[in-house]
C-alpha cells in the first residue's frame, strides 16, 4: 500500500470513528441505550438493517463467488422479500403493543421463563461465535494479502468500534452504519467503474458480460435440478433460496436480535414497518450487483494473466512442499491456458461485434474448451494445497477481489477498498456486541441479580456488557483458524444450525394460539436442535447429502410438531383435572 | 414507538406486501431471462 492509501484509511477510520462519538448522546437508561428512545426514522432503520446484515465477508467473498461458481448465489436472498412481509405482518405489531427491548422478552410473555432464557442462550452462543467469525474473517485475509499481524489485524477489526458502540449504543450504531453505507456503495461503485474501464480497448460492458455468461458466470437462476432429479446438496438455487432462504431470514430477522434490535429502534410501527419492506426491495438488486463485480473482474481476467491460485500465503506453503515442481509445471500450463483464452477471448468480440454467428459459436467453444482446462488445473492446485504433504487451506474465494483490488486499482481507491471491508465489518459487528449486551443485560442480568439497581447504573453496566462482548468476540477470532471453505458460508452455516429452532419457538409463540404449555415448547425446541445437530453431523459425514439451508426450515418444522405433540402431555401436568 | 394506522405512499399495508411480492416476482423473472441472454 502507497503512502496515500494509508492516509485514505487512516482518515476514514478515524472520521467513523469522530462521527460515532460526536452521534453517541442519548438519555442515560436502557430506553436511550439500547432503543435510541424509539425515536429512529425509516431510512436510517433500512441502513441499519442492510449494514447488520452485510459484513465485510458480504463484500470479499461474494465477488470472489461469482468469480469461481458463477452468480446463482444471489437466490440464496429470494426467501428475504417474503420474510420481511411476514415479520411486518406477525412480529412487529407484537413486539410494538408490548414495548418489549429483545425479542425472546416477549417468549416469557408468551410461555414461560425457561423458554426465553433456552432461546436467548442460543441466540448468544451462536451470535459470539458467528461475530467472532466475522472478526477473523476479514482480519485473515487482510493479514494474508498486506503482511499484517494477525493478532493486531483482528484487534483493530474487532476493537476501534467498542470506543463508540460502548459510548452511544444503538443510536451511535445506526449512525455510523448510515455513514459507513454511503462510503461502501461509493467504494464498490468506483470499483465497478475502474473493472469495467480497464477492459482492452473496443471492449465494453456489455461484451464483458457476454464472455462471463458463455464461459457459465451469469447463471443468476438455477433450478438444482438434474438428469436424477432434484440435487439436495446443492446448496444455491431457485428452490433452496426461496424455501430455505425464507426460513433463514425470517429467523435472521424476527428472532435474531442484532436485527430485531434494530426495527426497535424506529418511531413507529410504520417506519418499521417500511423499512424492513424496502429493505426486502433493494437487498436482492444489491447482491446482484455485488456478485456482478466478480462476474466482471472474471472477465478482466480472460484478458490479463490471472495467477492459479489467489492466495500467495498458500503459494508459498507449496513451494516449501515436496509438491513444489508439480505445481511448477501446473502453473506454466495454466500460463499457457492463459495467454490461449486471451487470443480466443479478443476474438469472441470481435466476432460479436461483427455479428459473425458462425465464428462466435467456434469460439465459444474453444474458450469453453480452454477454461474447462483452466479450471482443472486450479481444482489440481487447490487439492494439492489441502493435501497432507502441504496442509494448507485450498480455497482461495475469500481473497480474488482483493487480490485484484491491489494488483490493479490505483493508489487512494486501494485504500479506499481496504477502509470499506473495516466499515462493513464494524458495521454488522457493532450492532452484533450491542443486541449481545442487551440481551445479556435485560434477559439474563435483570431478571436473575437479586441486587435492584438504579436505571443509571443498568446504563453504566449494560456499557460494560458491551465492552465484555467486544472483547469476547476478539477472543474469539484469536481462536478461529482455518474454518475452510468460502468465510460467508461458514457464518451461515453456524446460524443454520440454531435459527431454525429459534424461529420454530417464534412460529408456535405467533400462530398456534392453542400451545400454552411453555414446558411442552421447552422441549420442543431442546428436541429439534438435536434433530438439526444430527442432521449437520449426517451431512458433514458425508452420510447424507443436504445443503445447510434446509437445516433451517428442519429446524423450525421440528419445533412445531414436537410442540404439537408434547402439548397435551404436559397440559395435563399444569393444569391437572 | 408509536402505534399508528396511517400507511405511507399505498392505501392499505396489504397493498405494500403484494407490491414487494410483485417486486420479487418481476426480479426472478428478469434474472432469468438474463440468464438465459448471457449463457
Amino acid at each position: 500500500m502507497t503512502t496515500v492509501d494509508w492516509l485514505v484509511l487512516v482518515l476514514t477510520l478515524l472520521g467513523i470513528i469522530s462521527y460515532g462519538l460526536y452521534k453517541s448522546r442519548t438519555t442515560h437508561n436502557l430506553e436511550g441505550y439500547f432503543l435510541s428512545n424509539r425515536s429512529m426514522p425509516w431510512g436510517l432503520i433500512l441502513l441499519s438493517i442492510i449494514g447488520t446484515q452485510a459484513s465485510a465477508i458480504t463484500f470479499i467473498s461474494a465477488p470472489g463467488q461469482a468469480y469461481t461458481d458463477g452468480m446463482r448465489f444471489v437466490q440464496y436472498y429470494f426467501g428475504l422479500p417474503l420474510a420481511m412481509v411476514v415479520i411486518c405482518i406477525a412480529f412487529v405489531p407484537i413486539f410494538n403493543r408490548l414495548k418489549v427491548y429483545t425479542a425472546y422478552e416477549y417468549l416469557e410473555n408468551r410461555f414461560d421463563g425457561k423458554t426465553r432464557t433456552l432461546t436467548s442462550f442460543l441466540f448468544l452462543l451462536q451470535r459470539g461465535l458467528s461475530t467472532g467469525i466475522s472478526v477473523f474473517a476479514p482480519s485473515i485475509i487482510l493479514s494474508s494479502l498486506l503482511g499484517w499481524n494477525i493478532y493486531w489485524t483482528n484487534i483493530l477489526m474487532g476493537g476501534l468500534l467498542i470506543i463508540y458502540t460502548m459510548s452511544g449504543g444503538a443510536r451511535a450504531v445506526a449512525y455510523t452504519q448510515q455513514l459507513q453505507m454511503v462510503i461502501i456503495f461509493a467504494g464498490m461503485f468506483l470499483a465497478t467503474y475502474m473493472v469495467v474501464r480497464m477492459l482492452p480497448e473496443g471492449v465494453g460492458f456489455m461484451d464483458a458480460l457476454h464472455i462471463s455468461g458463455k464461459l457459465g458466470k451469469l447463471n443468476v437462476i438455477t433450478t438444482g435440478v438434474t438428469k436424477n432429479g432434484f440435487n439436495w446438496s446443492d446448496q444455491y438455487n431457485l428452490w433452496s433460496g426461496i424455501i430455505g432462504g425464507f426460513f433463514l431470514a425470517l429467523s435472521y430477522f424476527g428472532a435474531d436480535q442484532s436485527q430485531v434490535g434494530r426495527y426497535l429502534t424506529a418511531k413507529s410501527v410504520a417506519e418499521s414497518r417500511v423499512g424492513l419492506l424496502m429493505n426486502g426491495l433493494v437487498k436482492v438488486p444489491m447482491q446482484f450487483l455485488i456478485l456482478l463485480i466478480g462476474a466482471l473482474v472474471f472477465t478482466f481476467y480472460q484478458f490479463n494473466s490471472a495467477p492459479v491460485f489467489f492466495n500467495d500465503t498458500q503459494i508459498a506453503r507449496i513451494e516449501q512442499s515436496p509438491l513444489r515442481d508439480s505445481f511448477h509445471v501446473a502453473e506454466k500450463a495454466f500460463e499457457k491456458i492463459g495467454q490461449q483464452k486471451k487470443e480466443s477471448v479478443t476474438a469472441f468480440s470481435q466476432a460479436l461485434h461483427a455479428g459473425d454467428e458462425v465464428q462466435l459459436a467456434a469460439v465459444t467453444d474453444e474458450l469453453r474448451f480452454l477454461q474447462k482446462g483452466a479450471d482443472s488445473l486450479r481444482t489440481k492446485v487447490k487439492n494439492w494445497i489441502n493435501s497432507s504433504q502441504v496442509g494448507g487451506d485450498g480455497n482461495d474465494t475469500n481473497y480474488i477481489f482483493l487480490r485484484f483490488v491491489l494488483d490493479y486499482l490505483p493508489p487512494g481507491l486501494v485504500g479506499l477498498l481496504i477502509a470499506i471491508i473495516f466499515l462493513a465489518s464494524w458495521g454488522s459487528i457493532a450492532a452484533a456486541i450491542n443486541s449481545l449486551a442487551s440481551c445479556s443485560m435485560i434477559d439474563f442480568h435483570r431478571r436473575f441479580s437479586r441486587k435492584q439497581i438504579e436505571p443509571q447504573q443498568e446504563y453504566a453496566l449494560s456499557k460494560w456488557y458491551t465492552l465484555g462482548w467486544g472483547v469476547f468476540c476478539i477472543v474469539v477470532a484469536m481462536f478461529t483458524y482455518n474454518i475452510g471453505n468460502s468465510l460467508i458460508e461458514a457464518v451461515n452455516v453456524l446460524g443454520s444450525l440454531f435459527y431454525g429452532v429459534i424461529l420454530g419457538v417464534f412460529l408456535v409463540a405467533f400462530f398456534l394460539k392453542n400451545i400454552k404449555s411453555g414446558t411442552a415448547v421447552f422441549w420442543a425446541a431442546a428436541l429439534a436442535e438435536l434433530i438439526v445437530l444430527t442432521f449437520f453431523a449426517l451431512s458433514k459425514y458425508k452420510v447424507l447429502s443436504l445443503g445447510f439451508l434446509w437445516l433451517n426450515p428442519i429446524g423450525a418444522i421440528s419445533v412445531i410438531l414436537f410442540a404439537l405433540l408434547l402439548q397435551p402431555l404436559f397440559s395435563k401436568k399444569e393444569n391437572p383435572v | 414507538m408509536q402505534e399508528d394506522s396511517k400507511v405511507p405512499l399505498f392505501k392499505k399495508w396489504s397493498h405494500w406486501y403484494f407490491f414487494v411480492i410483485g417486486m420479487l416476482v418481476l426480479l426472478i423473472a428478469l434474472f432469468y431471462l438474463f440468464t438465459k441472454q448471457f449463457s
